[in-house]
């Protein structure tokens, strides 16, 4: 287990090594924060600007090549991923842009995840029943609904809730409100700041889950096995639950597994919608704002977690599936 | 109504009153299991389907009936409207009870109380009925704790080890935390069959429990059936299309049609006295491994009645060859037949079929066909194809990134063979023995293989270029063993006879008159080009795949396993047409089947593969009827025989395990694992087999069958690669149910 885990390890370092490189010279050949500094005013020289972007290792004048060096220099030998044009460190900022996207989603996808996974199992008992054609017709029509749309729309919803009752009962956007005292009410508070982006992350993203589950149960519902534990004198309902259920949940875990480091990872439409600073929404502005550093690094943290994610996936499978074996 | 079929042959004093009773509609007491009217239809988007109407059986204690039929007949759907396995939409009427107890119209919930404790059921493909994620003990504790939920964990446990071993699994203790993936497909039956028997069932279905598996495997899985039928005194229903394998088992034969029980009765009237055209027909239509005697098989032409639309007359009267007019209106019922206690025929004309009615003569089969090359000695014909040494090694290998050799697979290791001109050469033996990759190695010849192929006098060293290839190609074509994956189905046949004529170049006006040609050569209705293959039957579309094959008029047709997926009624029609087509067009046949009786049937020789090598080859006759090598004696035993007492009575080698993995293949004689022969050896004999390699060598007559032999002893033409063919069976290896016939007059 401990030699696949290196063996796995050793191709991901490569291959994000690989995307991260290719990324940066992207980014390097393409963004150019120097241009972006003449437009302030009183309107800076040249050389003021290229000496402000030079001493914060954004040097213009450098080839792509000798900057790629310096950077990846700075990252190797003293793990420091540079700065952005405005000055900010890049690892300062990324720990607090973490967590914050960590918060948003974490409620969210795990509710995604249990409600999606039951809902499946549950339409999937009923089988063209009234039930199954509600909840599989939602599921379809949130895979169809883009997801700002859906998120605006969960904000509407709160709003009118907030003007109805006639007091603000939910927060449709920001992470808190500033100045609160420890205690009771900053509880409250955060709460009211939860709710809304979490109920509209969950009710978009548990319709894949729900239709996967479903589809993975059905297969299995009318197969031999099934039909073997129901002649050893098994219910319908016991032979499913039993063993349709558990041949069933291998490919939806496999999925699972894939999606837990995306907690991190965090969105850019609903950090932007809600206006959470998380890493999803830097990795847009990044790009606005011509900074090189800060959307490699997000480049980067985006391929630890695909990595991170599929060798969970293969751990996943192996945990459920005796036919798989990890050597 | 049923009588006294099932039960035990009748006493010829019976009292006129009891017999009376027992033709009422009244099942006997003593039957385990009584079916009375069942009657089964599914709702489906075309319509109500028929799918069972109206069997009828009651099952003594400790007997077996057979339920025979071809697909669609209803044998399958009958057995789990029993079980009450089938999906709610079926609607069933009738009944069924077991020792007296109503079953149908019982919930899901009161069912489970009777499944897999009175009643059992083991299913047809052992590879998917096993749940994937559970080890085989978890399964089988699990049907004992449904049924005793005060059982310990340890008594369950022994229990479980007790059925492994009773079922035949070495280790048992040690297999019961194996999944089931780690069990090879005959082994897995076992399991289902422990599985089955844990609660002690009063009866037991099987359905089609050997369909999927090789000859030497089935006739262990049946040996282990008939253990546990011995062990438990369950009485058992048989389904299957295989008249072979109920011939020696089943006390009583129930034989289905469209739905329909047709005949019922002792095993023995059914075989050797049948009273229905479809039973004939059915009977005349399987070739017979144990007889030399070629004559044409019974073809039955057209195909099983649609069940969505019931039928006015007898639902066989299309087919049959004997149809009237008062066949056509209405259902003739299940009438006792004359003369016979307990047969019973649906057929009008029952009374006039006896036992000195030819099958053949009434289903007209077609004569012998003669080919202009049968005169010719062997050894005068031209060579059409021939192998020398060919071999194919897979290498085997570990690791990701870096492949580490750690074996050979010798799926092929060095064959030799040829086919003359206007012969049939068969090769057969149990999956994983070779014969699939001797094929493709022919059919892919190219210049950088192992060993030599020349196909019509150009070798395969000299095929570097697209004309020679094209050439060689011309020679040989390909029939596949599933007609209905081998054609485009968005050609029309037209389209996919024409598309190798196009590609000789041959212009459209030709094209057209050849194609009219192929349709009537292979018995299809030329004005039928324009369909598409799923407008015909199973049976006529291995014809456009015959047709297709003949199209460019090659010397050799490569058969693989050319009627194994088709149904036993219309399989015998493709064989007559082979065989019709070999004697007029003077064609060649390569080919690989796993059924030895179609083998002996068409073929004028044969060789046994078994790990890839040939270790018997020569005249058919001469290795099935003498068979040398321990392993032809082996595959030749496990064949079912269609013939109640000869199965019997005979001796069956029933061999131990599985096909080792190549890998495992030992230094010496490949065989020396399983061998019956080798188990007898004294150890100084067995060293031998061990560590030399038998060679191929040509049949050394002794002086006695010398004198009796009428050809010079270097002639005959049989080969085989074993040091000790004349040595001692081991005991243990050897079965025989019993020697007295019971149902003997």
């Amino acid at each position: 287990m401990l030699r696949y885990l290196a063996k796995r390890g050793i191709t991901y370092v490569f291959m994000i090594f690989l995307t991260t490189s290719a990324g940066y010279f992207l980014a390097v050949s393409s963004l150019k924060p120097a241009l972006l500094e003449q437009e302030r005013i009183p309107r800076p020289t040249p050389e003021q600007v290229a000496n402000s972007m030079r001493l914060k290792g954004l040097d213009p004048e450098l080839s792509p090549w000798e900057r790629y060096v310096e950077w990846l220099t700075a990252i190797v030998t003293r793990w420091d991923w540079g700065r952005s044009p405005n000055g900010a460190f890049i690892n300062a900022e990324f720990g607090d842009r973490v967590w914050i996207s960590t918060r948003l989603f974490l409620a969210s996808i795990i509710l995604t995840l249990v409600i999606g996974v039951a809902l499946g199992v549950y339409s999937a008992a009923r089988q063209y029943k009234f039930q199954d054609r509600v909840i599989t017709s939602y599921s379809y029509l949130a895979y169809i609904v883009p997801a700002p749309i859906a998120y605006f729309l969960v904000q509407l919803g709160a709003i009118n809730i907030n003007e109805t009752v006639g007091e603000r009962i939910f927060f449709v956007t920001g992470i808190s409100t500033p100045g609160m005292a420890p205690g009771w009410a900053q509880f409250v508070d955060m709460l009211a700041h939860y709710a809304v982006p979490t109920i509209a992350i969950t009710l978009v993203g548990w319709g894949s889950y729900q239709i996967a589950q479903r589809q993975y149960l059905l297969d299995n519902v009318n197969a031999d096995f099934v039909r073997t534990a129901r002649a050893k004198g098994l219910t319908r309902n016991q032979a499913i639950s039993r063993h349709a259920l558990r041949v069933s949940f291998i490919p939806v875990a496999q999925s699972i597994a894939f999606t837990i480091p995306a907690i991190f990872a965090g969105g850019f439409f609903a950090e932007k919608i809600f206006a959470w600073p998380g890493v999803g929404s830097w990795s847009i502005d990044a790009i606005s704002l011509q900074d090189v550093n800060a959307a490699t690094a997000t480049l980067a943290y985006g391929s630890v977690i695909f990595a991170l994610g599929a060798i969970l996936a293969d751990f996943a499978t192996t945990l459920v599936d005796p036919r798989v074996r990890v050597q | 109504m049923s009588s006294g079929t099932f039960i035990e042959p009748a006493d010829p004093a019976q009292a006129p009153a009891e017999q009376l009773h027992v033709a009422g509609n009244h099942p006997p007491s003593d039957a385990v299991l009584s079916v009375q009217d069942l009657n089964v239809s599914f709702n489906t988007e075309n319509g109500l389907v028929h799918a069972v109407r109206g069997v009828d059986f009651h099952l003594m204690p400790g007997k077996t009936l057979g339920i025979v039929g071809e697909s669609g007949s209803g044998k399958s759907v009958t057995s789990l409207a029993i079980m009450g396995l089938l999906p709610p939409t079926a609607e069933i009427s009738g009944s069924v009870r077991l020792r007296g107890r109503e079953l149908l119209g019982l919930s899901d919930k009161a069912m489970c109380a009777y499944r897999g404790n009175d009643i059992a059921m083991v299913f047809q493909d052992p590879l998917s009925s096993l749940t994937p994620v559970y080890t085989v003990g978890t399964q089988i504790i699990e049907a004992l704790t449904i049924h005793n939920p005060g059982m310990s964990n340890q008594a369950k446990e022994a229990r479980a080890v007790e059925l492994l071993a009773m079922v035949g699994i070495p280790s048992p203790k040690n297999r019961l935390k194996a999944f089931p993936h780690e069990f090879s497909g005959g082994m897995r039956q076992r399991v289902m069959i422990a599985i089955a028997i844990a609660n002690n069932p009063r009866v037991l279905i099987a359905d089609e429990p050997t369909t999927a598996l090789d000859v030497t495997i089935q006739a262990q899985v049946l040996e282990v059936l008939h253990t546990a039928q011995e062990e438990t005194g369950a009485a058992v229903v048989m389904i299957t299309h295989d008249l072979g394998v109920v011939a020696g088992i089943a006390d009583d034969i129930m034989v289905m049609y469209a739905g329909k029980p047709v005949e019922t009765g002792r095993v023995d009237d059914i075989y050797y006295n049948p009273r229905m055209p479809y039973t004939m027909g059915l009977l005349g239509a399987v070739p017979r491994v144990d007889v030399a005697e070629k004559s044409s098989l019974v073809p039955i032409d057209g195909i099983p009645p649609n069940l969505l639309h019931t039928p006015t007359g007898c639902s066989f009267a299309p087919r049959c060859p004997l149809v009237a007019d008062a066949c056509l209106t209405g259902e003739p019922p299940l009438l006792p037949a004359a003369g016979d206690t307990g047969h019973k025929a649906a057929c009008i004309k029952s009374d006039e079929l006896g036992t000195d009615v030819d099958a053949l003569e009434i289903f007209s089969a077609p004569p012998v066909p003669v080919s202009r090359f049968d005169s010719i000695p062997r050894g005068e014909r031209a060579t059409v194809l021939e192998l020398r040494d060919v071999r194919k090694h897979f290498p085997l290998t570990k690791g990701a990134l870096l492949k580490r050799r750690i074996g050979t697979v010798k799926a092929v290791d060095g064959l030799s063979f040829d086919i003359r001109e206007g012969e049939c050469f068969s090769i057969v033996g149990e999956s994983g023995s070779g014969k699939t990759t001797t094929l493709l190695e022919i059919m892919e010849f190219h210049a950088d293989q192992d060993g030599e192929v020349v196909i019509g006098g150009i070798s395969n060293n000299r095929a570097a270029d697209a004309k020679t290839k094209a050439a060689m190609r011309r020679e040989m074509q390909m029939v596949f063993q599933d007609p209905t994956g081998a054609l485009d189905p968005r050609f029309t046949v037209y389209e996919v006879l024409a598309e190798p004529l196009q590609n000789a170049g041959m212009d459209k006006k030709a094209i057209r008159k050849r194609i009219m040609e192929l349709m009537k050569l292979v018995g299809l209705q030329p004005d039928h080009v324009n369909r598409f293959p799923n407008q015909f039957s199973g049976g006529q579309r291995q014809r456009v795949g015959i047709a297709r094959a003949l199209a460019v008029n090659p010397k050799l047709v490569v058969l693989d396993e050319p009627v194994s997926a088709l149904d036993v009624s219309v399989q015998a029609g493709v064989i007559n047409l082979l065989d019709k087509l070999r004697a007029e067009l003077g064609l060649s046949y390569l080919m690989v089947a796993h059924d030895l009786s179609v083998v002996r049937h068409i073929s004028n020789r044969v060789a046994v593969m078994y790990l890839g090598k040939i270790v018997e080859i020569g005249e058919v006759d001469r290795v099935f009827d003498n068979p040398r090598h321990p392993y032809t004696r082996a595959l030749l035993s496990a064949i079912p025989v269609p013939d109640p007492h000869f199965e019997r009575t005979r001796e069956r080698i029933i061999l131990k395990g599985d096909l080792p993995s190549p890998l495992d293949a030992p230094k010496g004689c490949n065989f020396a694992t399983r061998c019956p022969v080798f188990a007898a050896l004294p150890a100084v004999k067995q060293e031998k087999c061990l560590t030399l390699e038998p060679p191929l060598e040509a049949v050394r007559p002794s002086p006695a069958a010398q004198a009796l032999e009428s050809q010079p002893a270097s002639s005959a033409d049989q080969k085989f690669a074993c040091f000790f063919p004349d040595g001692e069976l081991d005991e243990d290896m050897l079965v025989v149910h019993d020697t007295a016939d019971p149902h003997a007059p």
